[in-house]
């Protein structure tokens, strides 16, 4: 076991409040993690953590084996990681426009780009969706887009906060296929769902938080 | 009210005629406005871009200073920029007093704020994700501030056209700094206050019906972009 992420004694307070209170977790190189909790339990907060969109208030990471600095190079670590929300931001545009976003802040254009733009959303069964105003799409249809905006850029790791939320049954059984297939292509996925037994069908190891703190670990 | 309607019927004639008093004061104008917008537009973005995005200790004090900023009297800024511009003052010796530069740097002082407010609303009333979903796609800051701005860009170019709508439309500034001069500082507003002091109702009149429908198309290219 490659070890990716280790957390050591972090914390995330919000002024009064403790959002997340980890003592110790290790996240395991090309693996998928479910990460289930109760509301407020501080699922989404430890994925912006480890997202390194929020810096802790006290408390090491270390990714990679390499301890994180979050004031110098978080801008090249986030390249490594993408987190989709629940409810994802689609920008104004096309299709396209969305999904090729990373590439294009990556500085890769053209053909290849656009090759593997119209990889991505063959993934994700939006093949002829390329051109089509991103802004008027369905709810499942633009979490599908998100989807395919988040692997295109191949990431190291990829963190999905509630992807199989509000959308048709097709398009879960579809969505669970493809994170499913993740870990076997080297990408990390942690992914918080309100369905324990997710990670059982899922084949993944799980992380339970109770009050910010980790309860339990099956990792 | 035979007086305005023969007035009315005047100010037509001299708007259809081009008379050259009419389309010099336009010209000034609009340029001056243009100028001052331009630099408001510069200056205001960013300072609005900056407050909205960033958490400081002063954040509150700022944002109050720049809603005060607003609401200066248009003779104040005119005052405060007459005492560096004129003779005795730090900038004297540029001569730029009663010239339209003066009148583009007071505009841009009156502008500034509005600009600013307008895009520091437009940031707030932006969508939260829009910035974490950027950087999550390995934007680095700059480029998802612009993305953000992009995103916003309908309330960044309202903010613009309330700047515009300030400076075309205020006298004290121009006045006090242009010194209407005619054919130079000549504004549509000064040129106004000063045909209507000599008698020549309809001469102003004419300026104040252009003057009315730039405030108008302003406006309601300023409502079609909060529209959207």
């Amino acid at each position: 076991m490659t070890e990716l992420y280790r957390l050591r004694s972090v914390t995330k307070r919000y002024g009064a409040n403790v959002a997340v209170d980890i003592e110790a977790l290790t996240i395991a190189a090309g693996r998928l993690y479910t990460l289930t909790g109760a509301n407020g339990a501080g699922k989404s907060t430890l994925l912006g953590i480890l997202a390194f969109l929020l810096p802790p208030t006290t408390g090491e990471i270390f990714y990679a084996g390499e301890r994180i600095d979050w004031k110098s190079d978080i801008a090249r670590r986030r390249r490594k990681v993408t987190l989709l929300h629940q409810s994802p931001y689609l920008f104004g545009g096309t299709v396209f426009r969305n999904v090729a976003y990373g590439l294009l802040a990556r500085g890769s254009a053209g053909k290849i780009a656009d090759q593997a733009v119209d990889r991505a959303l063959a993934t994700v069964g939006l093949d002829r969706f390329r051109d089509r105003d991103a802004r008027k799409l369905s709810g499942g249809e633009a979490q599908r887009v998100a989807m395919a905006r988040a692997l295109v850029l191949k990431p190291e790791v990829l963190l999905l906060d509630e992807p199989l939320a509000n959308i048709d049954r097709e398009t879960t059984g579809l969505l669970e296929t493809v994170i499913a297939s993740l870990p076997a292509q080297g990408t990390t996925v942690v992914m918080t769902t309100h369905e324990p037994d997710r990670s059982g069908r899922l084949n993944g190891g799980s992380i339970v938080l109770e009050g910010g703190k980790v309860a339990h670990a099956d990792l | 009210m035979d007086f305005l309607i023969s007035s009315f019927a005047a100010a037509l004639r001299l708007i259809g005629s081009l008379s050259p008093d009419v389309v010099d004061a336009v010209r000034t104008s609009l340029s001056v406005s243009a100028g001052a917008t331009l630099f408001a537009a510069l200056f205001g973005i960013p300072v609005g871009l900056a407050v909205g995005l960033s958490d400081f200790r002063l954040k509150g004090f700022a944002v109050t200073a720049l809603n005060t900023l607003m609401a200066v009297p248009t003779v104040v800024v005119g005052l405060l920029v007459y005492g560096f511009l004129s003779r005795q003052g730090p900038l004297g010796a540029l001569g730029l007093l009663f010239s339209p530069t003066a009148i583009v740097i007071g505009g841009t002082l009156l502008a500034s704020p509005i600009v600013a407010n307008y895009t520091l609303a437009s940031v707030r009333g932006a969508d939260a994700r829009i910035l974490p979903t950027a950087l999550t796609l390995g934007a680095g800051p700059f480029r998802a501030v612009i993305t953000l701005v992009g995103e916003i860009r309908f309330g960044v170019f309202a903010a613009v056209i309330a700047g515009f709508g300030r400076v075309v439309s205020e006298v004290g500034v121009a006045m006090m700094l242009g010194g209407n001069i005619r054919g130079y500082t000549r504004t549509m507003t000064t040129a106004i206050a000063l045909e209507t002091s000599k008698g020549e109702f309809s001469f102003g009149m004419a300026l104040g019906i252009v003057l009315m429908t730039v405030a108008l198309i302003v406006n309601l290219f300023l409502s079609l972009l909060q529209r959207r």
